[in-house]
């Protein structure tokens, strides 16, 4: 089968996988208003909703494919301002691991429906050879990164060309931006694996959930890493520089990709021929083959996947059927956090905010003193992230709130469940600021109640957020889209209220116990209201 | 006088243009199995919805133990045991995790809910599946999960919508029995099937619901003396109630002589 007739064919699985993928995280807030009924969305038909969810996967992809485009762009800024030669191999280096991260995390978003066999049990009908069936389904699941991997691959290639105006260089970052997207699509699935095999497998031994929990820390790594590279690429670029000019006396990064991809494209133009520069030339050619392992793994795991046989399924025969009856609340709690934490798309916002506090704790351990503006920033950093957990918790739900519909559940208790856990997530940001408060001299020791205080803001936002997400239906995409982030702001504004009245309290009188007390009302306000509204739903 | 567990009146569903009830009716009583039968789209699954408060309708009311799931879903919601047509559960809980989320919001008392669960997981043989993510499990034990989730709470009402779906043999005897047992106890049972010998074998009382009104209900004798025909099946009787007889011949005519003309000749 020739390549472009497989790449047509791959819109029917990719279609299934892009529709399953929306229904499942956006249930909650497109059709599932808890509480009131939509009359409007009930009458919605299956292939109404099959084809808007695949308007808003193209939506969703164009727009991601454009950020991660222009943010993979960013670090060849540098090079039209400052050319000397060596500096080109840091952009690359940095574009491609940020292109790299970006399609890595994209895609495992959309492999929470790509697993099954579902998705190609239509195909799986036709009279089609193997080969060709996985290739297509290996297409479909390539369609869902199609614009960044394009977008990555023409604008690194184009800046490359431009800036050198060198053939093989151009050439040589065409091969290397290919290879960041096998690679980046080859660990996606391999993480995937592992996590859904984990967690096919079942059972209840400690085993499992702490390999669970190891999977979840290293997919929360990840995304602080892309975070990273994202929002601070600025502050990231010298120190990388400062490495890697000293790369002759660093014999490992010119053997890592991307760095030996960065250093490998920028010889043709600047030949200094060092042992760096062989090394990384040297690395490259073994990771180009590398790629054509990854590849042929992906396409293999792809077809395994697709035939249902990709993950095998471990069943533990149960000794007993002892089930742990708990409060309705902390019933809900706990039905919170297991379907949140075992879906790779929802699980890394637990591990957000204590890698924001872990990192907040790295920014302030070269300062002699903690200041109450650098705890403030700090804290609303924290909070601001423990803030998307509500969106998180509402997107686990997926399609199966349908059925806590059935259930007599008021929607209060849904409301707080989440905002119990949204809170739960907030609490290390305090303990580690307490943690550097204990090491570090403060200027006004009662500025460590900051966080704190926070603690009730946060649970305030959560409480205002989840009812607002609950409590509305959108009927067209751009409605959820402007309502989400209206949402999310109205949450950071009740989580900043407090803080902003420190602040301004603190300007005006330059008294530290005035500005914690206005601080400490504001939150009480906002927690006595939010609980207004809890008992009002 | 007993008071219906089940009552709807005048009950009117459109979804914009499309009217799925049009003015539905019907009672069930105390220890009642009554059984809904009707062709796809005629309103079945839209009238179990508004009984169980998942859909609010356009016009009529509903009871159910008493309470507008409507106005009163909470208290409704404690009444009922529902299983959807298509379950649809959370997946990547185990049915053991799910079934302590239900007890949980149910307030079932501990030790109720575990002999509750242990008997019926017994029963359908859940040994095996009962830590694996639901996700993995068929469609019929999906369909158990459902099943065992709607009973446990001992509810007095059960809303059942083809609730043999992709069950086995052995399964389907059981959660026949369970019914059976559930309207000795003096509960109430409304089921619609597409299997005419289940209705005809365990409901006391069938209605059958045709472009969103009940025509025509009553028990199997009942319902046969109204169409005149003596020794008839619950299917022919259904036939000729929803005036689907004459089309049906029709229909099987053109396709045979669509798909077999050469056999025919």
């Amino acid at each position: 089968m020739k390549l472009s007739e497989a790449w047509h064919l791959s819109r029917i699985p990719y279609g299934e996988v892009a529709y399953k993928s929306i229904i499942q995280t956006r249930s909650g807030m497109w059709w599932g208003s808890f509480g009131r009924n939509d009359p409007d969305g009930e009458s919605r038909g299956d292939v109404e909703m099959a084809e808007r969810a695949l308007v808003i996967a193209k939506v969703d992809k164009l727009v991601v494919g454009v950020v991660s485009t222009i943010t993979s762009i960013i670090p060849f800024a540098s090079a039209f301002t400052q050319p000397p030669p060596p500096k080109l191999m840091i952009p690359i280096s940095l574009s491609l691991a940020i292109a790299f991260s970006f399609i890595m995390l994209y895609a495992v978003q959309t492999l929470s429906s790509f697993v099954g066999a579902e998705s190609s049990a239509l195909l799986s009908t036709l009279p089609l050879t193997m080969d060709d069936f996985a290739l297509i389904t290996l297409l479909s699941f390539v369609r869902s990164v199609d614009y960044m991997a394009v977008g990555s691959i023409v604008s690194q290639a184009a800046l490359v060309a431009y800036l050198t105006t060198s053939l093989p260089a151009t050439l040589l970052m065409l091969v290397a931006s290919s290879m960041n997207v096998v690679f980046a699509v080859s660990i996606a699935l391999l993480f995937s694996r592992l996590f859904y095999r984990n967690l096919l497998g079942g059972g209840r031994s400690k085993v499992n959930t702490a390999l669970r929990l190891v999977f979840l820390l290293a997919w929360g790594l990840l995304v602080m890493g892309a975070g990273i590279l994202f929002s601070i690429a600025w502050y990231v670029m010298p120190n990388l520089e400062k490495a890697l000019l000293s790369l002759d006396s660093n014999p490992v990064l010119p053997i890592l990709f991307p760095f030996s991809a960065g250093m490998t494209i920028a010889s043709p133009i600047y030949p200094q021929a060092t042992l760096s520069e062989t090394l990384a030339f040297a690395a490259l050619a073994g990771y180009v083959a590398l790629a054509a392992v990854a590849g042929r793994w992906s396409l293999g795991m792809t077809r395994r996947m697709s035939q249902g046989t990709g993950f095998r399924i471990a069943r533990e025969r149960a000794e007993e059927f002892f089930v742990k009856v708990r409060s309705p609340l902390f019933g809900y709690v706990m039905k919170d956090l297991r379907i949140s934490s075992r879906n790779p798309a929802t699980a890394f916002f637990y591990a957000l905010p204590a890698f924001e506090a872990v990192i907040v704790s790295l920014l302030m351990m070269g300062r002699e003193m903690l200041r109450a503006s650098t705890i403030l920033v700090a804290t609303t950093m924290g909070g601001v992230v423990s803030l998307f957990m509500p969106l998180g918790l509402l997107n686990a739900e997926g399609m199966g709130l349908e059925y806590t519909k059935t259930l007599p559940v008021k929607i209060g208790r849904i409301v707080k469940s989440k905002a119990l856990i949204s809170t739960a997530t907030y609490v290390p940001v305090p303990l580690a600021l307490l943690g550097m408060a204990l090491l570090k001299s403060l200027t006004s020791p009662l500025a460590i109640l900051i966080p704190f205080v926070t603690i009730s803001s946060i649970a305030s936002a959560s409480i205002v957020e989840i009812r607002l997400f609950l409590g509305f239906v959108a009927k067209r995409r751009v409605d959820t889209l402007i309502h989400d982030l209206g949402r999310l702001m109205a949450g950071v504004i009740i989580a900043l209220i407090p803080e902003i009245a420190y602040v301004m309290t603190y300007l005006m009188s330059a008294d530290h116990v005035s500005a914690i007390l206005v601080m400490g009302g504001a939150a009480a306000a906002e927690l006595a209201m939010a609980s207004y509204l809890l008992q009002q739903t | 006088m007993t008071t219906p567990l089940v009552e709807a009146s005048g009950l009117v569903k459109l979804y914009g243009s499309v009217q799925a009830l049009a003015g539905l009716d019907l009672q069930v009583m105390p220890g009642e199995i009554y059984g809904l039968l009707g062709p796809n789209g005629a309103g079945k699954t839209t009238a179990i919805k508004i009984l169980t408060g998942l859909v609010e309708p356009t016009s009529g009311w509903a009871k159910v133990a008493g309470f507008d799931p409507t106005r009163d879903p909470i208290m409704a919601k404690s009444e009922i045991g529902y299983v959807a047509e298509n379950p649809i559960l959370y997946e990547s809980l185990s049915p053991r995790d799910f079934f302590e989320f239900v007890a949980s919001i149910r307030k079932i008392d501990q030790s109720a809910a575990n002999q509750m669960v242990t008997q019926l997981a017994e029963a359908f043989d859940m040994s095996q599946f009962f830590d694996s993510p639901i996700a993995t499990l068929s469609m019929g034990m999906k369909q158990k999960v459902a099943l065992i989730a709607s009973l446990f709470h001992q509810p007095s009402v059960l809303l059942l919508d083809e609730p043999l779906n992709g069950l086995d043999a052995r399964s389907s005897h059981i959660v026949k029995d369970l019914i059976s047992l559930h309207a000795q106890r003096g509960g109430a049972v409304l089921f619609s099937t597409h299997i005419m010998e289940v209705a005809e074998h365990v409901c006391t009382r069938i209605g059958i619901i045709y472009r969103g009104r009940v025509i025509s209900e009553g028990t199997f004798d009942q319902l046969r003396s109204k169409t005149g025909g003596k020794g008839e099946t619950l299917e022919e009787v259904f036939l000729k109630l929803t005036n689907e007889e004459a089309e049906v011949a029709d229909t099987i005519k053109a396709l045979r002589e669509g798909f077999y003309r050469d056999e025919i000749k």
